[in-house]
């Protein structure tokens, strides 16, 4: 921070104007806080005054903090450690959004900007709930305006500034370069940034992260409202006003975590659309909480049944939200996840903004002072505990302990209590079991992608459990002893097996919920309206047996398709049926029937997805270990035309077009091959005549007995030579595909996907491998074979008959190049591999000047796109190079009926903000009414 | 007993499943050692490729192998067959997840790997500038 120094090009303005807000937005927030507490204590006004100018003050200088930081990206400033990251000159400039958030700090400066717009929006529609409500959002802002200082507090560094010049930097502190004024001119590295990983710069990856980011802010004002109401003891009011906002949060995070799955689909090549990656769990489970708190906010409005389940779940969504933060972006996934943040030294931070949250639940749950005073006091107690003895898990243990214990103490004591049972056919009942599968459903997710943190705790307690393995012999005792438990091998199988019952259940309570009436539903009606939808789910469920070929063994997948087009078909119904057609109040049913389609899409297309590239030469890898599965990567030579499922596949040239290298595939539909009497073909290793003209059918084995006779004898050379049976050839060309590379040196290549769309599946092709040096002439690296004459070499593509060498040393040669040289010339014949009748020669040369290589000339075969070069020539054995065309790996996947999850993808959305829609109106229209009367 | 006291026992036990089964599918960090004292049980292998020796990968043998070797973390050397394509950035990653099993021959076969490359996040900013 030598000041002395006038440096040249900084722009250092900026980052001191960004500091200083982010400064202010600390102490705006810190002043909002203080003001809203005051306020919503003393009920004096002029508290809520200055509560909001701070708050307002806060919100412009996290605007100003954005628009520097657009601002510096923009303009390229490459001193600023942030831009030099995070961009470069070279990257297209509509991916500046993606450069943004990418980065730690980036990605909390757009959570901080939507909790502050929602906020500015509390503070204008809140009414009396302004005070507390907006001072929970004051607190979360402190938190977040603490992760972007970037300062030092006794030698601890708070948080992450964004705003940091690489030579402040405290590693670069103090070199030599620091010092010079013009470093930027002189030092190359400044020129230029580092660059966006090439998998960000996608379009989804402009509008995925703020729509998720929006979605995790909605989750605090469920939050916010739920403490406000147990502050201010109105325990059921507050569901009122949260309701519309919890069903916002509900629609613009699901879109959220859909989107981040279309990316996935569209622009990463892990082939599919979701893997249950931690990160992408980490998404879903604040969903599936704040889904429940949403539903139990509809009863608990009308009656107070399941009063605790609707705060617990509307708190938990919230510190759901801060947990998977913490796993997420404190580093502690590590090895588990691929797109994880790495560390930089959050984690204490993201722990104690996660813990605190928890603090203020559970005290605020406790109705009872003395207990909750009791509990504060516990918690910090812990809290120094941990931190001055260096004891932070047992303390962290102990205190989830407590907290535990006493959120059921809050649930004894308090007055949550229900009085009486309710009918069995009510929506209530219902409402609530379903909201306890997606707590249990949440809860077995978390589990399973907590591994890393139960590796954490498990640490201290590595004694105990090695010694209760040695009394026992159990041998979990002594694998939780290691503390090294990793996540599931078989990721997809391990979640399907609990997810597919709870996902059946949910789909069930769906599809009958809405035909549920509160209170005591008329049993006959409730068949009776169901009944359709029933029936017409059976045969649709019947249907998609048959055309996807369900297996008795897949009886759950089987079970949850019927659940879901129930669901699909009772809630269209219901809008003719119960609602007469009125679409403004078609909301919640517009938003099952796509919560159900997202689900009938994922079943389907995840079930059924196949892989139909084959490895279909070399040895069967299975033989190497069991779970080697073959059908995965298939070998495409430029040129080659090769079956890909119901298509015939070319791979016609690679081009470039800026940084992406597009790999062109052409696809032919494929024809029944037409065979004439007296053609020869070979199956396994015999070989066959036709008796008569006919068209092949699907299987050898059926046509054998009409068609074709064996042959009782044959040469080797016959058996070589006679292509094998094949049903079907290429006929015409139906589309094109361009899977691709991108080139980025700094990043690593990125393979992105291509897909063909149709309106039942998908043909999803991404490239495995290629070899992209690849000279300019299209060839692959060299290889070498040492034969004889009279070898014959098989190359994959030919078949290299080498005939003889000749010596060459007349009188031309020698006048030309001297006594000394000797000029060797190989004859050979070449062939086609694939076509018998294709042969062509060539010589290759090589000239040796006392005994030494000076020099050869190759022989190209451009037929064949096949290159010769003679490298040594000793005697009868010679050295013979064959560069063969080019080739790529590729993978094919069909997913069936993945459209049907992007439409309810785009149903549940809309439906949701119809729903919302809905809601806001009629509180308006209440109000309208009371205010004429 | 009240439907209420049932529900919460149904609740409790399927948490309690879904926990036990968690642990029970999940695997573990292992160094190799440990993996070949159990051979065919399936783990995560930390490590590092090791770059004397080559990667194999011939497509026009099979599409979907890719033999190397690694080191793990206690410095034990073992050959690998990954049932996959070659991932275009091996040469360069800094650290490998491998998961699979290790036969009896002492080979480890990995059906799926996790790479992690320098540049990927976390490259430290690196200026020499020769002075």
């Amino acid at each position: 921070m030598d000041n002395s120094i006038a440096y040249v090009g900084e722009h250092a303005w900026a980052g001191q104007l960004g500091h200083w807000l982010t400064v202010i937005s600390f102490t705006g927030a810190l002043f909002a806080l203080i003001s809203y507490v005051l306020y919503t204590r003393t009920q004096d006004l002029g508290w809520r005054s200055v509560g909001r100018i701070a708050f307002r003050a806060h919100s412009i200088a996290i605007l100003g903090i954005v628009v520097t930081l657009f601002v510096m990206l923009f303009n390229h400033w490459f001193a600023y450690d942030y831009v030099w990251k995070h961009s470069n000159t070279e990257m297209p400039l509509r991916y500046i959004a993606s450069c943004f958030w990418e980065g730690q700090e980036g990605s909390f400066l757009l959570w901080a900007f939507w909790t502050m717009v929602l906020g500015n929006l509390l503070i204008w529609r809140a009414k009396s709930w302004e005070g507390p409500v907006l001072a929970v959002f004051a607190l979360v802002q402190i938190f977040l305006a603490t992760m972007l200082l970037g300062i030092y507090v006794f030698d601890v560094k708070v948080g992450s500034s964004p705003f940091m010049l690489i030579r402040d930097l405290p590693e670069n502190i103090g070199l030599p370069w620091t010092k010079l004024p013009n470093y930027l001119t002189i030092i190359p590295q400044f020129s230029d940034g580092r660059g966006l990983n090439p998998l960000l710069q996608n379009y989804w990856m402009v509008i995925h992260p703020p729509t998720l980011f929006l979605g995790f802010a909605s989750t605090l004002v469920p939050f916010a409202f739920a403490i406000a109401g147990l502050w201010t003891r109105r325990v059921k009011e507050w569901m009122e006003p949260a309701l519309p906002w919890t069903f916002f949060g509900i629609g613009i995070l699901g879109l959220g975590i859909l989107m981040g799955g279309a990316w996935a689909y569209e622009a990463l090549s892990f082939g599919g659309f979701w893997a249950w990656d931690p990160v992408e769990n980490a998404s879903l489970v604040p969903w599936l909480t704040l889904v429940g708190a949403g539903h139990l906010m509809l009863i608990n409005k009308r009656k107070d049944t399941s009063l605790f389940t609707t705060f617990f779940l509307s708190l938990i969504t919230f510190l759901m939200v801060l947990y998977s933060t913490f796993m997420t972006r404190s580093g502690v996934l590590g090895d588990t996840s691929v797109h994880s943040f790495t560390g930089e030294g959050m984690l204490a931070g993201l722990l104690i903004f996660m813990l605190t949250f928890v603090v203020i639940s559970v005290a605020a749950l406790n109705q009872n002072r003395s207990d909750r005073l009791f509990y504060i006091g516990i918690s910090l107690v812990m809290f120094v505990l941990g931190i001055t003895l260096q004891v932070q898990v047992p303390a962290i243990i102990l205190f989830g302990a407590v907290s535990i214990i006493m959120t059921v103490v809050a649930y004894r004591k308090g007055s949550f209590r229900r009085q009486e049972e309710e009918e069995l056919l009510s929506r209530e009942f219902w409402l609530f079991i379903g909201s306890l599968v997606l707590m249990l459903s949440a809860a077995q997710i978390t589990f399973s992608t907590s591994m890393p943190v139960f590796n954490l705790l498990l640490a201290p307690f590595h004694g105990a459990f090695e010694s209760l393995h040695d009394l026992t012999g159990w041998g979990w005792a002594h694998d939780l002893a290691q503390h090294n438990l990793a996540p599931p091998v078989e990721a997809k199988a391990h979640y399907n097996k609990w997810q597919i019952p709870f996902a059946f259940i949910v789909a069930m309570l769906v599809a009958i919920g809405q035909y549920l009436r509160y209170k005591k539903t008329d049993r006959k009606k409730f068949f009776r309206e169901l009944r359709i939808s029933f029936f017409g789910a059976l045969l649709l469920t019947a249907l998609c047996v048959w055309w996807l070929n369900y297996r008795l063994a897949e009886g759950n997948i089987v079970a949850l398709l019927f659940a879901s087009w129930f669901a699909v078909l009772s809630n269209a119904f219901y809008i003719p049926l119960v609602l007469k057609g009125k679409l403004s109040n078609a909301g919640p049913s517009m938003a099952h029937v796509g919560f159900a389609m997202v689900l009938l899409g994922s079943v389907i297309s995840m079930s059924r997805e196949h892989k139909v590239s084959r490895n279909t030469s070399g040895p069967v890898l299975s033989y190497l270990n069991k779970d080697f599965n073959d059908g995965q990567d298939m070998l495409l030579y430029v040129g080659d035309t090769v079956p890909v499922g119901d298509y015939f596949v070319t791979f016609k040239g690679k081009r470039q077009v800026g940084v992406n290298l597009l790999y062109d595939m052409d696809y032919f539909t494929a024809e029944p091959r037409s065979y004439s009497a007296g053609d020869t073909v070979r199956v396994r290793s015999m070989l066959f005549i036709a008796k008569n003209d006919h068209t092949a059918g699907n299987n050898f084995i059926v046509d054998q007995p009409d068609h074709w006779a064996p042959l009782e004898t044959f040469t080797r050379s016959q058996l070589w030579n006679t292509p094998d049976w094949k049903p079907r050839r290429p006929g015409a060309k139906e589309f094109q595909l361009e899977p691709m590379v991108q080139l980025n040196p700094r990043f690593g290549n990125v393979a992105e996907p291509s897909t063909k769309h149709w309106l039942d599946r998908d043909l999803y092709t991404h490239i495995r491998y290629a070899k992209l040096d690849t000279a300019a002439d299209g060839y692959m690296p060299a290889r070498l074979y040492e034969k004889n004459v009279g070898d014959t070499i098989v190359t994959p593509t030919c078949v290299i008959l080498i005939d003889s060498i000749r010596t060459v040393q007349d009188s031309v040669t020698i006048s030309r190049l001297g006594p000394d040289f000797t000029v060797y010339i190989l004859d050979m014949r070449v062939r086609d591999l694939y076509d018998e009748h294709r042969w062509f020669e060539a010589q290759p040369v090589v000239i040796y000047h006392n005994g030494q290589n000076v020099g050869s000339k190759g022989f190209d075969i451009p037929e064949l796109d096949v290159k010769f070069d003679l490298e040594s020539v000793k005697g009868n054995q010679v050295g013979l190079n064959v560069s063969e065309r080019e080739f790529v790996i590729m993978q094919a996947i069909i997913f069936p009926g993945i459209n049907i999850l992007w439409i309810g993808v785009i149903l549940m959305t809309l439906g949701s903000f119809v729903a919302v829609r809905q809601r806001v109106r009629k509180k308006g229209g209440k109000k309208r009414a009371v205010k004429e009367s | 007993m009240k439907r209420s006291h049932i529900i919460a026992l149904v609740i409790i036990a399927v948490a309690i499943a879904a926990l036990i089964s968690s642990l029970n599918d999940s695997s573990s960090y292992a160094s190799l050692t440990e993996a070949f004292e159990q051979p065919g049980r399936e783990f995560h292998v930390v490590g590092t490729l090791d770059r004397s020796e080559p990667i194999v990968y011939e497509p026009s043998v099979n599409a979907s192998l890719t033999k190397f070797a690694m080191v793990d973390l206690n410095g034990r050397k073992c050959y690998v067959n990954l049932a996959m394509a070659k991932p275009n950035d091996l040469e360069r990653s800094e650290r490998l997840v491998l998961i699979g099993e290790a036969d009896a021959n002492g080979e480890f076969h990995a059906k799926d790997m996790l790479m992690k490359c320098p540049s990927k996040y976390n490259e430290e900013h690196q200026v020499t500038a020769g002075l």
